[in-house]
C-alpha cells in the first residue's frame, strides 16, 4: 500500500470530489423539486451559475495548459543554424 | 459503421433530445421543473466525468503499492552506476 503523504493526497482527493459531485448534483438537479421557500435554497448560488462557474474554470484550466506549453516551447527554441 | 460515426451519432441523438427539450422546438409544453433540469444538463455530465476522472486517479495514488525493497535496491544501484562512472571520468 502506498505510504504517508501519497495516501492523504489520494484520499483528499477522492474526499473533494465526492463534496463537489454531491453539491453540484444537488444544485442542478434536486433543487428544481424543492420548493422556492425553503430555506436549502440560500446555500446554492442562483441557478445560471452552475453553468458559468464550470465554463470559467474550464477556461482558466485551457489558459494554463497552453501556457505552460508556450513557456516550455519558448524555453527549448534553438537559434536556426546558418551555414 | 466505425466506431467514431457510431459515437457521433449516439452523441448527436442525445444532442438532438437535449436540445428539443431546453428549447421546446416541438412545443411540447413539458412542466417547466423538467426543462429547468434539462439545460444545464451537457455541462453537468462534463462536471459528473471530471469528478470521477479526479476521484479515480486520487484513489489509485492511495492504493498504489509501494515495494520498499525494490526502491532501497534500486537507490544502491543508482550510487553504484554513478561511483564507477565517476571513475571513469564522467562529470556529473
Amino acid at each position: 500500500m502506498a505510504t504517508g503523504a501519497d495516501q492523504v493526497v489520494g484520499m483528499g482527493l477522492v474526499g473533494f470530489s465526492l463534496l463537489l459531485f454531491t453539491y453540484y448534483t444537488i444544485w442542478v438537479i434536486i433543487l428544481p423539486f424543492v420548493d422556492s421557500d425553503h430555506m436549502i435554497h440560500k446555500y446554492f448560488l442562483p441557478r445560471e451559475y452552475s453553468v458559468i462557474l464550470p465554463g470559467v474554470a474550464a477556461l482558466i484550466l485551457v489558459l494554463c495548459v497552453g501556457t505552460f506549453i508556450a513557456v516550455v516551447t519558448w524555453r527549448n527554441r534553438k537559434p536556426k543554424k546558418v551555414d | 459503421m466505425t466506431k467514431l460515426l457510431e459515437w457521433l451519432f449516439g452523441v448527436s441523438l442525445i444532442g438532438v433530445a437535449w436540445g428539443l427539450v431546453t428549447f421546446d422546438l416541438l412545443d411540447l409544453r413539458l412542466p417547466p421543473v423538467y426543462q429547468e433540469v434539462a439545460w444545464p444538463m451537457p455541462v453537468y455530465l462534463l462536471v459528473a466525468f471530471g469528478c470521477y476522472s479526479l476521484a479515480t486517479v486520487g484513489y489509485r495514488v492511495a492504493t498504489f503499492n509501494d515495494c520498499e525493497d525494490a526502491a532501497k535496491e534500486l537507490q544502491a544501484q543508482i550510487q553504484e552506476a554513478k561511483e564507477d562512472l565517476r571513475k571513469k571520468g564522467l562529470k556529473m
